[in-house]
Formats: C-alpha cells, structure tokens, sequence
C-alpha cells in the first residue's frame, strides 16, 4: 500500500516537474537558441545596411564571410591582438591572485577584512573601471603622471602611444580580475591538509620546498581552472577597449570582439560581423569544453 | 610584566600574549603589514576617483589632499537627465532579476530532484550561454529589435538580460536545492500537500538565503552590464553606465561629473557584494565547475 502511494507521489512528482522545466527552457529556447541560429545563419549572407532584404536572403555564397575573414590583415591582426592581451593577463592574474592567496592564507580578523577589501577590483561596474584607469591615464588628472614629474621622469599619456597602450589596458585588465584567481587559489588553499605539510616539517623540508612539492601540487587544479576562465572571459574584454583606446592608436589594441563590434555597428556590415562571432563562439565552447573536461577529471581524482 | 598587566586590563585579548614573541609571529606580523601596504596601494586609482568627485571644479587638477569638499558634481547630476538613466539602470536590472526568479526557480528545483535522459545537455547549455561572448547575443538581438520595436525600450534590455539571468538562477538554485532533503517533502506530501505546495512550504522556505543571494547576483550582473545597453538603447531606456560614458563623448571631459557618476554607479554594487561575498565565486563561475 504505502509503495504504491510511493509510485503515485514519484509519478505526480515527475509530471509537476516537467511543469517546471519547460517554461524555463522555452524561454531559453527563444533568447538563446533562435539567436544563436539567426547568428549562424546571418553569417553565411552578405548582410549589411545597403539592402537588408535582400542581401540577408542572398545565399549564393555562403562561405565568403569567412574567406574573406581569413584574407583579412585587420581581422587577423585582431586575433593577434587578443593573444597577446589574453595571455598577459591571464599569467599576470594567475601570479599576482597566488602570491596574494600565499600572503592572506591564514586566519585572523585583520586578514579577512583585507581579502573582502581586495574584492572591490572585481565586482566594480566594469565601466568604473574603465573611468577610473582613463583618470589614471590621462596626464592632466592623474596621480600616476603627477608622480612621474615629480620624480624628474615625465612620460606621454600611455594609451595614445602605439608601443604602450595594449599593456596599459593589460595593467588595467589586470587590477580588474587579479581578486578573482586570487579567491579560487584562497579556496583552494584552505582545503590543503595540515598532514603532509607537518611531515614535510619534520622532514626537514624548506617553506619553499613544502610549497613546490606539497602546496602546489593540491592547488594546480584550481589554478588552471582560474586560468582557463580568465581567458575565456578576457575574449569578452570591451568597456576598457572602448574607453581607453577605441581599439586605437591605429588597430594595435583591436581584439577580435571589438572588431566585430566595430564592423557591426559602426559599418553595418552584419554578415561579416556575424561570421566573425561566430568563430568567436566556437573558439571561446572549444575552451569551455576543455575547463569541463578538466573539472571532471579532477573531481574523479578526488 | 607591567605591560602584561596592562594589557590585560585593557582587555586587549583573553589569552595573554607570551612576553617573547616568536619569530613565527613576528613574520606573520610583517606579513600582515605587507598585506595591508599593498591593499593601499592597489586601492589608489578607486579612492582617487571618488576623491575627484568631491572637489571642486577650479581645483579639478588639484592633487593636494587636503581641500575642502564639494556636493556641485553630484547637485549637477542631479539635475540632468542622469536620474533618468539611473531608473532605467534600476527598472532593467530589477524586473530582469524578478523574471528570472519565477521562471527559473521552479526549473532549478526540478533539475535538482528529477533524473532524466538529457539532463546533462540541459547543463551543457547553461554553461554554454554564460560561456558565449555577448557580441553573438547582441548581433542578432539588435537586428530582431528594429523590426519588432524593442529597441530602446526597458523591456529590450529585460529580455536580453535574461540570457544570462536565467542561466545563473538555475545554475544556483539548484545547487542549494541538492542540499534540502527529499524526504521532507515525502512527509509534506502524506500531509496531502501537492508537489508544488511542498515546494513552496518547505523547500523554498529553506533555500530562503541562497535565493536571496542569486537575486543579489542576478541584481549586480545585470547593474553592471554596459555592452548590451550601449547598443541596444539610445536615449529613453539609456542605463547609468551609458549616460557617464556620453560625459566623456559628447560633453567634453567633465571629470567632476565622471568621478561623481562612477562613484554614484559603483556604489550599490559594492554595497551588495559586501552582502553576498561567500556567494561570489559560485555565481562568477556558474557552469564551469561542480561545488
């Protein structure tokens, strides 16, 4: 009797949950699938302002947006731009986050107060972010200028020049998403075992030897997932870009995803644009595959 | 012994400290200092803003630290169209937030109780739509919008931060639903609650802080959102992140009022993630790692 009372409920259950579920998913469904195939569809046409009717229908040629990406110097460039950008960050990020996660593995109040301060950087609207490093960069109203006269050692605004303003918006970058490979290495961190490391103790070993070989090796995994969302997420990097540098001077701080902002909607070339978000999307679900791959390796390790 | 003694009077601490430090202690004491030297340091470029919009225009290029303050970027604000965009701000990311909750409450609950065939692809696109670069939303948002008038409107920006609302909700929910115990709502439903009903008596009930920590994340990733509102508004559903950015463009650079707009934008922000700190890193990397 009471198993089938059981069976009843699990059945009732399963149909409320399917009630559940599918409101959520259509919604999905309509804001991010229908986009995504609009996308993907959009990029196979020569889409643009000219003639929207007909230029969107107009698939003689589907594969030109990507010929013509490829034979690009600007799109190309671009790619270049944004290797560059996101592996200076990505290893500045990751080596600034775990010294300061070493520095604030412990516990007090004091030490507790200072990693909630160290936040601050990350959860800032993006685009205070950018306001505040184009006051830092800019001669009249910076402190960071002032400071470099005072010391004899005048320098020119560092995002108009073309040698320095890509590393002027990695420092920036950096300040931003420091406190975020800092916060995953902490977590990690604190579920490192005292055992090994007092036998290490006992053994003799140095703090920076029980580091190299007891430390790190628990926190590598952490570390390379922090790793791989820093660069999936840099491919997004766009309010510093735009606020600092307009992808400028020249194209030298153009990553990909502000040359495709640009193409879209300042020229209103949506075909072209289109294709190059859609490479976009499948380099940034190819990283995402690998961070999935990684975390479900290291949870079976576990 | 007599600063002992003082010490423990004053009441500095419960334990009384050995009268030798040891040179554990010393360090880690160094440490901290050091901790907290570079914490100020890398704090300038924030204080330096928010010092910026309270001085004085004639004294904008000022650096001494010493000046006396001023509220005239702020009134000034004030009476511009800022208010405006700030509603907009608060209006977008609200309903945003709200939507997101009633839709994806319940789907969470449902994918943290219910085993089915498909279950994992469903977390696949999750992870897929916090994952695309918003460049791909946008493109084919933008173009839909002009022809169904969604563009420049709140409820626009609504449904384009849904995209990453609703995935964050079930992402979240779910993972605090895993915690409550099936067997609680077992009992519920002997009582003759229905599923929903033990949903919403009990269940709910008891995921009551987490679910107040996703409205706060869903809050602030919609608040600081400047992409989707740069190009999808223009003048009436324009956001605060947008109305600073048109200081610099269209105004000529008015510092004071940048400052005093970014700190106004900022503030909210910091506030509620000082709330939701422990919440941080789980909303920030929704999809990409099992906790």
């Amino acid at each position: 009797m009471a198993s089938a009372a059981i069976t009843s409920w699990d059945r009732q259950r399963r149909r409320a949950f399917f009630w559940g579920l599918f409101p959520a998913l259509a919604v999905l469904a309509v804001i991010t699938v229908a986009p995504a195939v609009y996308l993907v569809v959009t990029s196979l046409t020569p889409l643009n302002l000219t003639n929207p009717v007909q230029t969107g229908l107009d698939f003689s040629d589907p594969l030109r947006n990507y010929r013509e990406a490829i034979a690009d110097y600007r799109f190309r460039n671009s790619v270049w731009v944004q290797v560059k950008l996101s592996l200076a960050t990505v290893v500045a990020q990751v080596l600034i986050g775990l010294g300061l996660a070493l520095l604030l593995n412990a516990r007090s109040k004091l030490l507790e107060a200072i990693r909630t301060a160290f936040l601050i950087p990350m959860v800032l609207p993006p685009i205070v972010v950018a306001l505040i490093w184009k006051i830092i960069y800019s001669p009249d109203v910076s402190p960071m200028h002032r400071l470099l006269e005072f010391v004899g050692f005048p320098v020119r605004s560092l995002i108009t020049q073309a040698d320095t303003a890509l590393w002027a918006i990695a420092v920036a970058d950096t300040w931003e998403w420091f406190p975020f490979t800092m916060l995953i290495i902490l977590a990690s961190l604190q579920m490192v075992p005292d055992e090994p490391l007092e036998a290490a103790k006992i053994d003799g070993a140095t703090s920076y030897q029980s580091f190299w070989y007891v430390v790190l090796p628990y926190i590598q995994p952490a570390i390379i997932v922090a790793a791989l969302f820093r660069l999936i997420d840099s491919v997004k990097a766009f309010p510093l870009i735009y606020v600092l540098t307009n992808g400028g001077p020249g194209q030298v701080t153009e990553v990909t995803n502000y040359f495709a902002f640009v193409q879209a909607f300042n020229f209103s070339y949506w075909g072209y644009a289109s294709a190059i978000a859609t490479m976009l999307v499948a380099g940034v679900f190819l990283l995402s595959w690998l961070l999935r791959r990684l975390d479900q390796a290291g949870q079976r390790d576990e | 012994m007599s600063s002992a003694i003082e010490r423990a009077k004053s009441g500095t601490g419960a334990v009384p400290r050995p009268l030798q430090v040891s040179p554990e202690a010393r360090r880690r004491r160094l440490l901290n200092w050091l901790a907290v030297a570079i914490l100020l340091f890398v704090m300038i470029p924030f204080f330096w803003m928010v010092q910026m919009s309270f001085r004085p225009n004639d004294d904008i290029f000022g650096y001494e630290l010493l000046f006396s303050p001023t509220v005239e970027h702020y009134t000034a604000l004030w009476h511009g169209n800022f208010p405006t965009s700030f509603l907009n701000s608060v209006l977008s990311s609200g309903i945003s937030t709200i939507l997101a909750l009633i839709v994806g409450t319940p789907a969470a609950y449902s994918l943290a109780r219910w085993e089915f065939r498909g279950k994992e692809q469903v977390g696949l696109w999750i992870l897929a739509t916090r994952m695309a670069p918003p460049i791909a939303f946008t493109i084919p948002f933008f173009l839909a919008y002009r022809y169904l008038g969604l563009s420049d409107t709140i409820l626009g920006l609504v449904l384009i931060y849904l995209t990453f609302n609703l995935a964050l909700v079930i992402w979240m929910m779910q993972t605090f639903f895993a915690t409550v115990p099936k067997s609680l709502e077992e009992a519920a439903w002997i009582d003759g609650c229905s599923v929903w009903g033990a949903f919403l008596r009990i269940t709910l009930p008891l995921t009551a802080p987490g679910l107040a920590a996703t409205a706060v994340l869903c809050f602030i990733f919609s608040w600081n959102d400047f992409f989707y509102a740069l190009i999808l508004t223009r003048t009436n559903a324009q956001t605060a992140p947008v109305a600073i950015v048109n200081f610099i463009q269209y105004e000529g650079y008015e510092w004071g009022k940048i400052a005093a707009g970014g700190t106004l934008v900022m503030m909210p922000v910091v506030v509620f993630t000082m709330l939701v700190r422990t919440y941080l890193v789980r909303g920030l990397t929704a999809g990409g790692i099992k906790d």
